[in-house]
């Protein structure tokens, strides 16, 4: 709104601010409903916000993804409140009072009302019954009259339901219909008579002999009425549950179905009996009455079908039809007589019907001289025929093949006028030049191969040979023998497969017999090529899959009688035993055996030891897990380190790095890695070995163990000691030399032992630090310890700077222990007890034997290669 | 002495006689470092720290409820392990004679029991063909590995410094290599009764119940030397080296000690030796240092120090 128009409407007395001022009558778009909730049921909801609420409020559709249909309270089977079970009462002495369970105790009121629903249908199909409601009432009248007492009768009625007219029966009723009564106009009296007169049983076919209304022709009362129409029967066609022949009617005679007899007799004969029946035993002459028996039909064995017949088969509207199972007595009160004085049975009535007897007709006098001739017969009334030749007739189907004439054939003996196209040949549409053609060429051929043209006319076309690949051919040679029967047959058959196996033409083709056609021979070709790729054995490529079997398998022997084996038997199955056993040992165990020890006998596996055992043992852990390489730097060192520890001897170079500071390493595992100087910064050691690799002086070594052996003065050397010393600390030299430096066997120069110097000085420097930092008397043990070892080197160092070969393994021990105790105190304890010393005091001292040490030392470098074997010794 | 003259007469002069066992003695091992004193485990359940140059009984160290069929001694003399049949490896601290430790986890008796170079590890080879591998540093009750490759009865057993022999009733010597990280057995045929190897580890001498003694090559299982003569059918009977590994000793099933020059495979004289035990000849270990020493132990029930006469002069 502009400030003008806003200025026009102030002078005009409007207030614009007000609403109706301010009122837009533009719609763009869908309003969206209010935020607040208005009370307005019928207000427009969107789609997605409409929601489906049962009559209780609840919230009936969550969408599948919130759980679907409610039920309970949020899907629960309790209520707000909770769900509390229901606690239990006895019912042991309200159990009278307590109603039976029923299927909608169960039901919630959704489901009681589709119950309902589906009652409320049921009910209705129920009443729309057409025809039940009068069948029914005919039934169970028939029934109850018979059976049962009037009292029940009226007890029942009074009890069931009243039955219920269809709606077609109550229509009828409403007009004017009653029970009993045909539909239709009402008749006269006389039309009516007309009709019971006509009327016919709906299932015989025979006259109606049931109820007629009777009333006297000439009563003029009745004659004033007109009445209803007889009643129709309804003919109900009986399904066709039994095997009797069609139109075959239970109960009754072949001429009682023809309707030629009186409805009087057709009744069949009277059982005397009644019942013990089967419907496999014939009646017995004591059953059937024989007394009441039409001759015609005596032999008719009808006891169980007449019973089978007893259902009532026809349908009267309204009218009770006579009941048949019911034996009517036929109430003859004037005793009757055979005609021969005999009175007949009560309840039978003489039939007045003559016995009917078979026709017999005489035989027509044959005259004198007549033949059979049946042919004259059967070719009276065939005029159509003129050739007398039922000879294909007569001909089975398999014969009429073989003979092979051909539809011209046929046509001629049929008399048929011959085509005029029939012999046509391709011949015929060529040239003429073409047919000289061909003929100098049929003729030039002929010459060659001689495929005579014994068969008139056109010449056959020269025979195809059934082509065969040669690998498939010389496969089929050796494969199977298909026409093994027929040995000629099989000799033709191997000479076309030569043939097509030899395609330089070295073996000939296969000759056509000369009494074969071109066509069988074409056709034996054809076969034969089929019968090889057949027949072929499996390919080489295949072939060397399977083996044929050997043996063929019999199945166990048997021997009659009880088993005792003989005496060979068991010498045979001790000697399978034993040969089985021979095959059962391996040959590790077999080479064994024969002692034949070596790459036989021995089996190599990885095995993984376990990590903390490697640890034990000071040894690399072997294929370390991939967790390893988490930290390369310090994983070698380390592992250095220890291996330096009790195997200085195992890698030189790496008990170089490690000794040079050896304490190092192991500190340096436990610091946590800077990020500073990650990669080859983070080892401190490295490039040291490389950096300070070089070869102390001789003087520097002097200037060690001078200097020690001069401060172990106050120590006397003792000669046993120093003789248990030096000799057990030979064999450790040899910790574990891999079998290559055996093999080499070089003498121990000065460069292999020589690193293994400059950590013993570095160490001694080192731990003597860190010793001082830390505890001083520990130290001061140790310190003559290694004081008295080096003091024993020291007297063999006297000898000469060669005999440092001895003295540097005893060393190793010593060091390895010093590191163990520098790197955790706790082991020191057991160092204090010292038992060694301990054993010695308790011991008288043994003099050492009288070997001067310098013999010792010879013998020893001695036997270095000559008293100890190795391996290589024996190689 | 002239040691490069073949091998050294065996010592045969019976130094001392220990005879306190009651019953057989199964085990008789050197100490270690000067080896003056043998330890001893018998059927009398018992085991004997022994003086050998004096052949007195030090102590008696009785804790097995079962016989003792092995002893292991460690590096520093100051505790040793023994097992036998109860099932458990028993640590005993040599002073004060007790057990420290009992290592139970074995199914079956424990024929053999060895620890390693610094005795921080245990292992024992059982009847339930397992060889397992205690930890004597941590308190874990658990062995740190168990072997199962064996079939049957672990026998014996050596822990090198890098590697784990043993021999088992079902034929094989196995040597679990911890460097390499591979386990390499040897198939003999016949069940191992012992199993020593040589210094250098390069060989290793193998006794089987099959009456040979073989010596083997480590890195190609093939076998070296035969040495036969002895009996040895049916009982554990520990053959071992002479001394600088130039012989090799066993005793037999007979009470004879028999001795082989380690190159050529000839019995040493006398042939065949004189019978110095009553009944067979269980363990038999030569001196470490000591070129005129040896020990062997028998199931008649005495342990004989043997020396040469020279040696045993003093």
């Amino acid at each position: 709104m502009t400030t003008r128009l806003k200025r026009k409407l102030g002078e005009l007395g409007v207030d614009t601010s007000s609403r109706k001022a301010n009122e837009n009558f533009c719609l763009i778009g869908t309003p969206l409903p209010p935020l607040e909730k208005s009370k307005d049921t019928g207000e427009f909801v969107p789609l997605w916000k409409q929601e489906v609420r049962d009559e209780k409020g609840r919230r009936r559709l969550h969408g599948a993804f919130t759980g679907g249909f409610s039920a309970g309270y949020f899907n629960t089977v309790g209520s707000k409140e909770g769900w509390t079970p229901a606690t239990f009462t006895s019912s042991r002495n309200d159990r009278a009072k307590k109603a039976a369970m029923r299927p909608e105790d169960f039901m919630d009121e959704e489901d009681i009302q589709d119950l309902k629903d589906n009652r409320t249908i049921v009910d209705t199909t129920e009443e729309m019954d057409f025809m039940g409601g009068t069948q029914a009432e005919l039934q169970g009248k028939s029934v109850d009259d018979s059976e049962k007492d009037p009292i029940t009768r009226a007890l029942e009625t009074s009890l069931l339901p009243a039955p219920k007219d269809s709606v077609g029966a109550k229509m009828l009723k409403k007009m004017g219909w009653r029970l009993g009564q045909g539909i239709g106009p009402r008749i006269s009296l006389k039309q009516r008579k007309l009709q019971d007169t006509q009327a016919y049983d709906a299932l015989t076919g025979t006259r109606y002999s049931g109820t007629t209304l009777d009333l006297p022709e000439d009563d003029e009362e009745a004659n004033k009425h007109t009445y209803a129409p007889r009643d129709t029967p309804i003919l109900v066609v009986k399904r066709k549950d039994n095997f009797h022949g069609l139109g075959y009617v239970p109960g009754r005679s072949l001429q009682d179905s023809l309707g030629n007899t009186a409805a009087g007799v057709s009744k069949g004969p009277k059982l005397a009996g009644g019942f013990g029946l089967g419907a496999l035993n014939d009646a017995d002459e004591d059953d059937l009455d024989v007394y009441d028996h039409d001759h015609r039909s005596s032999r008719e064995r009808v006891a169980y079908d007449h019973i089978n017949g007893d259902d009532d088969d026809t349908v009267v509207i309204g009218g009770r039809s006579s009941k048949r199972n019911v034996p009517a007595p036929r109430s003859s009160s004037s005793v009757q007589h055979f005609r021969d004085g005999h009175p007949v049975l009560t309840g039978f009535i003489l039939s007045d019907h003559p016995v009917a007897e078979d026709k017999w007709f005489p035989l027509p006098d044959v005259p004198a001289g007549w033949k059979p001739d049946p042919k004259r017969v059967w070719s009276k009334n065939k005029e159509n025929i003129q050739t007398p030749a039922p000879v294909p007739h007569a001909q089975p189907h398999a014969q009429w093949k073989k003979s092979q004439i051909s539809a011209d054939q046929r046509g001629s003996i049929l008399g048929e006028a011959p085509l005029q196209a029939a012999q046509r040949s391709v011949f015929d549409y060529m040239s003429e030049k073409d047919k000289e053609r061909i003929k100098r060429i049929t003729s030039g051929l002929k010459g060659a191969s001689e495929t005579g043209s014994s068969i008139p006319g056109p010449p056959p076309p020269p025979v195809s040979l059934a082509k065969l690949e040669p690998h498939i051919a010389q496969a089929a040679l050796r494969g199977f023998q298909p026409f093994k029967s027929d040995p000629v047959k099989q000799a033709r058959y191997n000479a076309y497969l030569l043939s097509q196996a030899n395609t330089d033409g070295s073996s000939p083709p296969l000759k056509r017999l000369p009494t074969q056609a071109a066509d069988e021979f074409q056709k034996e070709l054809e076969d034969y090529a089929k019968a090889a790729s057949l027949f072929k054995p499996m390919s080489g490529a295949m072939a060397g899959r399977f083996t044929s079997a050997a043996v063929i398998e019999a199945g166990p022997k048997i021997i009659e009688g009880l088993h005792t084996p003989s005496e060979e038997e068991i010498a045979e199955k001790e000697a399978q035993k034993k040969k089985e056993e021979e095959d059962r040992i391996s040959p590790k165990a077999h080479a064994a055996k024969m002692g034949m020890y070596g790459p036989l006998t021995r089996e190599t596996k990885p095995w993984q030891p376990a990590k903390l055992l490697c640890k034990r043992f000071g040894v690399k852990e072997p294929n370390p897990e991939p967790e390893v390489s988490t930290e390369p730097m310090a994983g070698p060192s380390s592992s250095a380190a220890s291996a330096s520890f009790t195997h200085p001897e195992f890698d030189q170079p790496v008990a170089t790095a490690a000794g040079k500071d050896d304490t190092a390493p192991s500190q340096q595992i436990d610091k946590p890695r800077d990020l500073a100087n990650i990669g080859l910064g983070e080892d401190e050691t490295q490039g040291q070995d490389t950096l300070t690799y070089e070869r102390p002086s001789m003087d520097i070594f002097k200037a060690i163990f001078a200097s020690d052996s001069e401060d172990s003065d106050d120590e006397t050397p003792d000669n046993d000691d120093e003789e248990d010393v030096a000799a057990p600390a030979k064999p450790k030299e040899t910790g574990f030399i891999s079998a290559t430096t055996i093999l080499d066997d070089t003498p121990i120069d000065m460069s292999t032992f020589k690193p293994t110097f400059i950590p013993r000085e570095g160490k001694n420097k080192k731990s003597k630090d860190d010793d001082k930092a830390k505890e001083k008397k520990e130290k001061k043990d140790k310190k003559k310890k290694e004081k008295k070892a080096v003091l024993v080197s020291f007297e063999v160092d006297e000898d000469g700077a060669d005999t440092l070969e001895v003295k540097q393994p005893k060393d190793r021990p010593k060091k390895k222990r010093k590191e163990k105790i520098a790197q955790d105190g706790q082991d020191h304890g057991m160092w204090a007890t010292k038992p060694p010393d301990e054993f010695a005091n308790t011991t008288p001292e043994i003099l050492a034997p009288a070997v001067p040490p310098d013999q010792d030392l010879a013998s020893s470098q001695a036997t270095g290669p000559k008293g100890r074997k190795r391996a290589i010794d024996f190689m | 002495m002239a040691p490069s003259r073949g091998p050294q007469p065996l010592a045969r002069t019976l130094h001392a006689t220990l005879e306190n066992h009651k019953g057989g003695v199964n085990v008789a091992r050197y100490s270690k470092g000067t080896a003056k004193y043998v330890l001893t485990g018998g059927q009398d359940r018992t085991v004997r720290l022994w003086n050998a140059n004096a052949g007195t009984e030090i102590k008696t160290f009785a804790a097995h409820g079962y016989e003792v069929l092995s002893i292991t001694v460690s590096q520093d003399n100051a505790k040793f392990a023994s097992s036998g049949g109860d099932r458990s490896v028993f640590l005993w601290d040599v002073a004060t004679g007790t057990t420290t430790r009992r290592l139970s986890g074995h199914m079956g008796k424990i024929y053999v029991v060895e620890f390693n170079q610094d005795a921080t590890v245990v292992a024992s080879g059982s009847f339930d063909s397992t060889v397992r591998l205690w930890d004597l540093r941590a308190q874990a009750r658990l062995p740190i590995q168990i072997l199962d490759e064996a079939h049957d009865a672990v026998q014996t057993l050596h822990v090198g410094p890098t590697y784990i022999l043993c021999g088992s009733v079902d034929g094989h010597v196995r040597t679990y290599d911890l460097r390499m990280g591979e386990l390499r057995s040897d198939f003999l045929g016949h069940p191992v009764a012992s199993v020593v190897p040589t210094e250098d580890s390069q060989t290793y001498l193998v006794a089987t119940l099959d009456n040979h003694i073989r010596l083997m090559d480590s890195s190609t299982g093939k076998m070296l030397n035969d040495f036969t003569g002895h009996v040895n059918e049916s009982y554990r009977t520990r053959a071992c080296f002479g001394y600088a590994e130039a012989s090799v000793i066993s005793g037999d099933e007979n009470g004879q000690i028999w001795a082989w020059d380690l190159l050529d495979a000839k019995p040493l004289q006398p042939n065949p030796p004189p019978k110095v035990h009553q009944k067979l000849i269980t363990w038999t270990e030569h001196h470490p240092t000591d070129a005129g020493e040896m020990i062997t132990a028998s199931a008649d029930g005495t342990v004989k120090i043997w020396r040469h006469p020279e040696n045993s002069a003093h």
